[in-house]
Parts: C-alpha cells; sequence; structure tokens
C-alpha cells in the first residue's frame, strides 16, 4: 500500500493510507453491495463530487476521504438524489462525512414500523417470484441453439421442458403465471448489442399484441 | 434502561513522543432486568417454528423436535402467535400463523409430523418467513426458528446466498435463528444464517436440549431491549483502527454489527488502533453505538469519546497491563484462532489444526489462571482430543465456539461452558 504525497494528504497530516483506482472499487464495492465502474469514478471526479486523486507518477491515489466520499454519493445516489443535489453534501470535512454516512446508514438500518408489514411480505414475494424466474435460468443458452447443447447441460434442464408435438420445448418462468417457451431450436444471440435487438423486438411484438386488446 | 459503552485499555495512557499500538476493550453493558419490568407483561411473541423433517430426521430426534414443540406451544399465551411450518422435499404449512388460545390444537398437529425426504431449508425458511410476515407486528417480537439436521441439498443451497436473503429480512423487523441438530447440519449455513438472521446460534447434539433451548430462546427475546445493534469506531486526528478481534461484520457506512441485546448482558468487543505521537488531550476516537429499541419507534444512540494520558515512551513501557483487558483479549484471539484449525482441518491436515490448537493453549498457559481462562483451555483440550476421533463433530464446536465473539450462541447450562 502506498502512501499519498503530501500535497494532497488529509489535515491529519501526511501519513494517510492510499489506494489504487482498483482498491479503492474493491472497498466501495464490498460495503456498498453494488460493483462499482472505474467510469463511474472519473465520472464524480470531474463532477467535482469526490475530490482530485494524487499522483504517483502516472498512477491516480486515493484515500480514506475519497472511499467515504464515493460511499456517500452512492448512498445519496441510489435513495434518488441528483448528482447537483449531492455536490454540497460531500464538500464538509472528513468528520462530517462520516456523521453523515452513520446517519444515514441508521435510516438504512432502522425502517418504520409502519411500512414494515408491507415490506417485510413484499420482499419476501419477490424473492419468491425471483427464485422461480433464476432457475432454470437462460444464461447458459447463450449463442446456440439448445439442441447443440452438451448432454448434461440438457439433462439438468429436463425439469422445465415438455414434449409438444415433435419439437422440444424449455419452459422459463418469468413471474409468477407468466412463462416463456423456448423451441430447442430457437438460438438467443450471445453478443450484448445483437442481444439487445432482440430482446426489443420481442417487447414490440408483445406490445402489438397488447395493443390489440385495447 | 439504556444501555453504556466502557472503554478499557490494556496500558492506561499512550506515547507522547513516538508511535503507539493502542489495545482497547470496548464494552457495551446493559442493566439488569428491573424487578417492576418482571411483574410487567412481556412484549408479544410472533414465532414460526420451521422444523426440518427430512430423511435423516426419524425417530428418536423427531420426537425430541415434537416434544420440544409441543413444550413452546405450551409456553405461549393468547397475545403471542405461533406458525409451525415442515420441510422435506416440499414445505408443508402446518399450523398457519394464530394466537396461541389452545395449545392442544398446536399439539395435536404437531404430533402429526413424519420423516420425509430430502431438504429444501431455504424454502421451509421462506415459508415459515412468510407466516411471520403476514402478522408482522412492530410492537412484538418477531422472528423465525429455524430448526435442521440436514444440509440443504434441496433449492437454494448456498450459504452466501441464503444468508443475503435472511438479511434482508431482518432489515425489513423479522430475525431468524439457526438451531443445528445432531451431527449432520450444515455449521457453516447455519452460522451464516443466524448471523444474517439478528438471531440466536445454537448447535444441539442431543434432541433432549430443545427443550432447554426454546426456554431460554423465549428469555433471551423478551429481555432483548436492543435490536440491529450497531457500533461506529471513528479513529480521529490520524489515529487509525488496524483490527476488531471479534471479527465483526460491517454494514455500508463502516459501522461493525453487534448481537441483540439483553438485559444484564455484557458484550466485549477488542480493538487495536495504532497511533501517531499523541498530543496532551486529544481524542482518540468517538464510538456510537446504535440499536432500535422495541418500545420506541426511532432508532436510539449513543456516543463515547476516548482520550487517554500522554507520556514519553519509555515510560509507557513500564505500565502494567490490565489483566482483565489481557484476558479478554487473548479469549477473543482464541476465537478467531479456531478458524485457522477450521481451514487447516478442511485441507485435511489434522496436524496443522492439532498444532494450531496447541499455539492457542500455549498462548492462555501464559496468563494468570482465572476461572475463564481454565474454562477455555479446557475446551482446547476437548478439542485436540475430539479432532483424532470425530473431525465432524469437533470441526462443529470450532466453528460454534468462533462464532462466539460475533454472535448470541446458546449454550446449555450442564455442559460446563460458560457464555461469552
Amino acid at each position: 500500500m502506498a502512501k499519498l504525497p503530501s500535497s494532497s494528504a488529509s489535515a491529519h497530516g501526511a501519513d494517510v493510507v492510499a489506494y489504487g483506482l482498483d482498491q479503492l472499487l474493491e472497498l466501495a464495492g464490498e460495503r456498498l453491495g453494488e460493483e462499482i465502474t472505474p467510469r463511474t469514478v472519473r465520472l464524480y471526479a470531474t463532477e467535482g463530487l469526490i475530490d482530485r486523486p494524487g499522483k504517483d507518477g502516472r498512477r491516480a491515489l486515493y484515500g480514506q476521504r475519497h472511499l467515504l466520499q464515493l460511499l456517500l454519493v452512492r448512498t445519496l445516489a441510489r435513495r434518488g438524489l441528483s448528482l447537483s443535489a449531492i455536490a454540497p453534501l460531500v464538500a464538509g470535512d472528513d468528520e462530517a462525512l462520516q456523521e453523515q454516512l452513520s446517519q444515514l446508514d441508521d435510516g438504512l438500518e432502522a425502517s418504520t414500523p409502519a411500512r414494515e408489514s408491507n415490506d417485510a411480505l413484499d420482499y419476501l414475494q419477490s424473492i419468491q417470484s425471483s427464485a422461480s424466474e433464476a432457475s432454470p435460468s437462460l444464461l447458459p443458452l447463450l449463442g446456440a441453439p439448445l439442441s447443440s447443447r452438451s448432454p448434461s447441460l440438457r439433462a439438468s434442464r429436463m425439469a422445465g421442458r415438455s414434449n409438444a408435438s415433435s419439437s422440444r420445448w424449455h419452459r422459463f418462468q418469468l413471474a409468477p403465471g407468466v412463462e416463456l417457451h423456448l423451441s430447442e431450436s430457437a438460438s438467443i444471440p450471445p453478443t450484448r448489442a445483437r442481444r439487445e435487438a432482440w430482446l426489443q423486438r420481442l417487447i414490440d411484438r408483445l406490445r402489438e399484441q397488447l395493443d390489440h386488446q385495447d | 434502561m439504556n444501555p453504556s459503552l466502557h472503554f478499557r485499555p490494556l496500558r492506561p495512557a499512550v506515547a507522547a513522543d513516538g508511535a503507539t499500538t493502542l489495545d482497547l476493550l470496548i464494552t457495551v453493558a446493559t442493566p439488569p432486568l428491573p424487578a417492576e419490568l418482571m411483574a410487567r407483561p412481556r412484549p408479544p411473541l410472533n414465532l414460526v417454528l420451521v422444523i426440518d423433517r427430512s430423511g435423516s430426521m426419524d425417530g428418536s430426534k423427531l420426537s425430541y423436535a415434537r416434544k420440544a414443540a409441543r413444550f413452546l406451544a405450551g409456553e405461549l399465551t393468547a397475545r403471542d402467535r405461533l406458525a409451525i411450518v415442515t420441510f422435506d422435499d416440499e414445505v408443508n404449512v402446518l399450523v398457519p400463523s394464530q394466537a396461541v388460545r389452545d395449545p392442544l390444537t398446536f399439539i395435536s398437529a404437531i404430533n402429526t409430523i413424519q420423516a420425509g425426504g430430502c431438504t429444501a431449508l431455504f424454502d421451509g425458511w421462506l415459508a415459515g418467513a412468510t407466516q411471520v410476515a403476514q402478522q408482522l407486528d412492530p410492537t412484538a417480537l418477531n422472528r423465525v426458528l429455524l430448526l435442521s439436521d440436514g444440509q440443504a441439498n434441496e433449492g437454494l443451497t448456498d450459504a452466501g446466498a441464503i444468508a443475503a436473503k435472511v438479511e434482508g429480512l431482518t432489515q425489513r423487523g423479522i430475525s431468524t435463528s439457526a438451531f443445528g441438530l445432531g451431527s449432520g447440519f450444515d455449521e457453516d449455513l447455519m452460522g451464516a444464517i443466524a448471523a444474517a438472521g439478528d438471531g440466536t446460534l445454537a448447535q444441539i447434539e442431543s434432541p433432549r436440549q430443545l427443550a432447554d433451548l426454546y426456554a431460554s430462546e423465549l428469555q433471551g427475546l423478551t429481555s432483548t431491549i436492543g435490536r440491529k445493534v450497531s457500533l461506529g469506531i471513528r479513529a480521529k486526528h490520524g489515529a487509525e483502527l488496524v483490527d476488531v478481534l471479534n471479527d465483526l461484520p460491517q454494514n455500508v457506512a463502516g459501522n461493525h454489527q453487534l448481537p441483540n441485546l439483553r438485559h444484564g448482558q455484557e458484550l466485549n468487543v477488542g480493538v487495536r488502533l495504532q497511533l501517531p505521537a499523541w498530543a496532551a488531550n486529544q481524542e482518540i476516537a468517538s464510538v456510537r453505538l446504535a440499536w432500535d429499541s422495541p418500545q420506541q419507534q426511532s432508532r436510539q444512540s449513543l456516543v463515547e469519546h476516548l482520550t487517554l494520558p500522554v507520556q514519553p515512551q519509555a515510560e509507557l513501557e513500564e505500565l502494567q497491563c490490565d489483566p482483565v483487558v489481557a484476558e479478554q483479549f487473548a479469549l477473543l484471539q482464541a476465537n478467531r484462532e479456531r478458524r485457522q484449525a477450521i481451514e487447516a482441518l478442511d485441507q485435511g491436515d489434522l496436524q496443522g489444526a492439532l498444532f494450531s490448537i496447541a499455539a492457542m493453549d500455549q498462548r492462555l498457559a501464559d496468563l494468570p489462571q482465572s476461572e475463564a481462562i481454565q474454562c477455555e483451555r479446557q475446551l482446547l483440550a476437548e478439542k485436540r482430543e475430539l479432532m483424532q476421533q470425530d473431525r465432524n463433530l469437533s470441526r462443529k464446536r470450532l466453528r460454534r465456539e468462533a462464532l462466539r465473539s460475533s454472535l448470541n450462541v446458546w449454550e446449555a447450562d450442564d455442559d460446563n461452558q460458560t457464555n461469552s
């Protein structure tokens, strides 16, 4: 772990631990439970939400303060605050940042009793539907028709499969009462751009169907 | 009625002319249950008992589980709610959540429980949690009691994924306790569930202990004064928090998560701070305890600030160590080092595991032999012997003991083990 050059160290003196970008992303990601990308950090730095990093040669160095700012920005952004609304909140000294973060954390830890009832039930229902949605998964089916897949994968899909006339179909539950049926000869485009286009076509088709019913 | 925070450093000063490594014991103490409250009715309970009835849970185990469930139903009153869910490869809501007006309703249902197939542990938890959630009462204590003797082998089985779901529910006001029974349960999974569930971890080797366990769980629930307890340690003026010996889970803001606070209890947290040369009267750290109280709607909190006298470094080394702090640190260290023994066992390295136990014992042997230290050494000696006879059981016990630093861990009164 490197030390921040004294010019960019915080008020507590030069002896402050510094992270590389990767470490900063990892620490923040772990604490927030979401993945933070280098782009996000660069964006926040450009917008002035995070102080400019120190430099060690060409390498950017981040300190505890950067980490606090990043945690605070993400926590506030997740609550729906705009970046311009967040800006004044991350300008305080380290202690003020820390204090704000603890208070937000309290809000996070203590939900109001009035909401709790619905929350807990909604939450459990969302798990239930996401559990049936996640299993079986579409993920292993990217790129190639199901029929060309290895026997083991096909075997593992047996549970969600039915025989309809001569062709084989795989069934996936998308939501309670909503299923997607995929023929074994269908293939899902593996590249992101093509997949998005494919999904868009499906959504359009679906929308047409619904509009017809109006 | 409120908890209090106390600081106790290993040495009572820090250095003015050089760096200091400061070992500090933070004690969270709660007052005993006041007499006038004992007479008052306890808060209502909203519970579900989720019982594993998979194949391994047959014969006497199941008969004890039935007996203990009958005991639990008998202890509850019309103000409390209870549901009973059983699971094997399927989940069955045996008794939907209802007020315990007549324990016989529950008892006759309990008597029908038969052993079945696989262990769909997560689905069982989910169905049980839903029973509690439908009746969620913010003024009651809402909890899932999950009893299992098997490895989850049906449905969601990944410990991390299950714990994440359990934690989500804890945040929404329903806690989960995990009780492992016999020699077949997954101690890592049950530990992860109890930690994420803000509940109790119990590992019982004999189903005979179930009724005692339920009694203690009820007692614990009714004497709970703080849930979702967090400890925020902020080092100031260039001091740095370098270690928390309890290995407490951390939340988003970097606060450490403590087990539920109960009346008449003391939780010890051991921390190590690294300080540069220190100025007199300069604050070293602030510690903030925050918790949800069953009586109050808003979150409660309490802050204490730490300052210590400064002295020249040379004199500091002459100072006596506080024996109480030294002992607590040694005990926390021994809990932590059990993880190394477990890792060695998992790699099939019995010698390595035995060696780390011996190393722990050696360090404890150098301390004054108080009752707590003697107990701990006895536990270690027992593990050393057990490891050669029953590796599975010794691993289970090591896991349970390792978690004493960060969780409410139930221990039977009759097996000569102290609560931490």
